[in-house]
């Protein structure tokens, strides 16, 4: 934005438009339309409609061809990949034996069906866990403490997966605090190893993605008119009639979004399981992560690896989503 | 649920609900915070003599302060990309006469429904073919890719509540494309902007799997307590991450109120 003395912007202006046509106020942007330096970048674009659409769209466009599906090509392209780093001169070789490795041994295909499962047993439980205290939050506490009600919820949202996987070996460990208070009153004399299994895994997920599940849940729940239930109620209908023929049917969007979310989410988890799964809980991503740690001659494997996760939980939560079949502008927040 | 007859039996159940689930997440970070302030050298409860040395030491720590100091970085650069890249593909996506926008739209959104340790992976295998060595500008992209699609959804919402007469205006009156972009609808996207941006820093700062697969040598925050915990622990590790949830927490309350205020005005 170099700005020349006025006069001689005035004078280079002058043959193509009459300076009364300027506009006359936000004088900073006028001079700054008007400014040489302008005029010959941004302002040119800005006349010219093909060069202004080609930047406008172009750029995103490049960006998002680069940055959001080139990564994932480059993953499926060496999943094929007979050898990985390619010798200089010689022409890649393709081959699908990455992927027959990986469904031949159950060494690799077990921690898939363990993650898979592992991960509709959470977005169930939290489902379960998290449906009365979103339908609380928007149906139940009163219209002028709702966002308060909420906020309180969403405290420990900010912090991060490390953090908040610390923070439930705190209640969790053998002199944690849930062990030492049931020892304290005297339920048990030894603690009950309550890390490094299943228990605490599931325990540390739903802790780590139920946010996901309040938010949709309680923007879905928040829509409903409460007329709606007002006249259920007035025709006699109880609570449960009322449930299962009106907030259910209408939180739908919200359950959609919210069980997707929290699917994908808990499939790729990567620091909870390692710090508070045990040897008997491998999940898929340790497994995957096993490929990528060394030297890169691996990689096939792990990338063939990756895609069969990416195709089955995009395609689990498409198929949950066709299933239900929310709106599809009701997949996010 | 025998209560559900009357009238306010519900009401107390969920009600009680509520507050177990506020106790539930509020609860292991509390006994976080309260073990910081322990005496002992080592992480158990009963906590018994407390003490603030702990604190004293987080902030002498040469690797917790290099740590935050890389992790502000970090999340700085990513904000700044995101904020951008987002935004104008929010824009593009909103432009009426374009046919492919769905498909922009739903390519744009990518990043956000891949599961993170697959993003990781892939950001990892495509800056090797590159021959991009790992390292703070891999993060920044790895960190910039997965916070876009939040800042594109957020400029939408914000995008779709603003008519389309304001623009016309401001070009019947004389501003050129960028100026009107500049003058109108930049300032009404701005508050949506801010809470993106605060949005982004702190999915950045908060991220693991991407810095673990995409890092080098220095360590972001998330990746030092990480290491620590799998070393031996100490209450250190309680006080450091005691500060850094308290100004996540603080940061994070105070975007939710400004997005939240973006869309109801």
């Amino acid at each position: 934005m170099t700005s020349l003395p006025a006069d001689t912007t005035h004078r280079a202006e002058a043959g193509a438009k009459p300076p009364a046509s300027a506009p006359r106020y936000a004088p900073g942007y006028g001079r700054l339309m008007r400014s040489p330096f302008y005029r010959a970048t941004l302002g040119l674009l800005a006349e010219n409609r093909a060069a202004r659409l080609a930047v406008f769209i172009g750029v995103p466009l490049l960006w998002i061809a680069i940055a959001h599906v080139g990564p994932i090509v480059q993953l499926v392209r060496i999943s094929l990949l007979q050898h990985y780093p390619i010798t200089d001169g010689s022409s890649p070789s393709y081959t699908v034996a990455n992927y027959w490795a990986f469904l031949s041994e159950p060494l690799y295909s077990l921690p898939l069906m363990r993650s898979v499962v592992f991960a509709f047993c959470v977005t169930l439980v939290t489902l379960i866990v998290v449906y009365p205290v979103a339908y609380y939050v928007a149906k139940i506490v009163r219209p002028q403490n709702r966002t308060r009600a909420l906020l309180l919820l969403l405290i420990p949202f900010w912090a991060g997966e490390v953090i908040r996987t610390f923070s439930v070996i705190m209640l969790l460990a053998n002199r944690g605090a849930l062990n030492v208070l049931l020892r304290e009153i005297g339920l048990i004399d030894r603690p009950i190893p309550m890390l490094y299994n299943y228990f605490s895994l599931s325990f540390g997920v739903i802790y780590l993605v139920c946010l996901y599940m309040l938010l949709p849940l309680y923007s879905a729940m928040e829509k409903i008119p409460n007329h709606l239930l007002d006249a259920a109620a007035d025709l006699g209908a109880g609570p449960f009639t009322r449930f299962g023929r009106i907030i259910l049917p209408l939180s739908k969007d919200g359950i959609v979004s919210g069980c997707s979310l929290v699917f994908l989410t808990t499939i790729g988890v990567f620091a909870t399981p390692i710090l508070l799964g045990g040897p008997s809980t491998g999940l898929f991503p340790e497994t995957i992560a096993a490929f990528f740690h060394g030297a890169s001659d691996k990689w096939p494997v792990g990338a063939a690896m990756a895609v069969v996760m990416l195709a089955a939980s995009l395609g689990l939560a498409a198929l949950f989503m066709r299933l239900v079949g929310g709106k599809r502008s009701a997949r996010f927040l | 649920m025998a209560a559900g007859r009357t009238l306010d039996g519900p009401k107390a159940a969920l009600s009680a609900a509520y507050w177990v689930f506020v106790l539930y997440l509020l609860g292991p970070l509390l006994l976080m915070t309260a073990m910081s302030f322990k005496a002992a050298e080592f992480i158990a409860f009963p906590i018994g003599e407390t003490t603030l040395d702990w604190y004293a030491k987080v902030v002498q720590d040469g690797q917790f302060l290099s740590a935050v100091g890389y992790s502000i970085l970090i999340a700085a650069a990513t904000t700044l990309f995101a904020t951008v890249i987002g935004t104008w593909i929010a824009l593009v996506v909103s432009a009426e006469s374009l046919w492919l926008r769905s498909l922009v739209f739903a390519l744009a959104c990518l990043p956000a429904v891949v599961p993170g340790m697959i993003q990781a992976i892939s950001v990892r295998i495509f800056i090797a073919t590159l021959d991009v060595p790992t390292g703070t500008g891999a993060i920044i992209f790895g960190h910039t890719l997965h916070a876009v699609p939040f800042v594109m959804i957020m400029a939408l919402t914000r995008l779709r509540t603003m008519p389309g007469s304001l623009v016309d205006a401001a070009r019947d009156l004389g501003a050129d494309p960028v100026v009107a972009f500049l003058r109108v609808t930049l300032p009404y996207l701005k508050p949506a902007l801010y809470g993106g941006m605060i949005f982004c820093a702190l999915l950045s700062i908060d991220d693991f799997v991407r810095t673990f697969f995409l890092g080098g040598y220095r360590t972001t925050l998330p990746m030092l307590i990480f290491a620590r915990l799998q070393g031996g622990m100490s209450p250190e590790i309680n006080a450091m991450a005691t500060l850094v949830l308290l100004t996540t927490a603080v940061v994070g309350l105070y975007a939710e109120q400004l997005t939240r205020k973006a869309r109801t005005r």
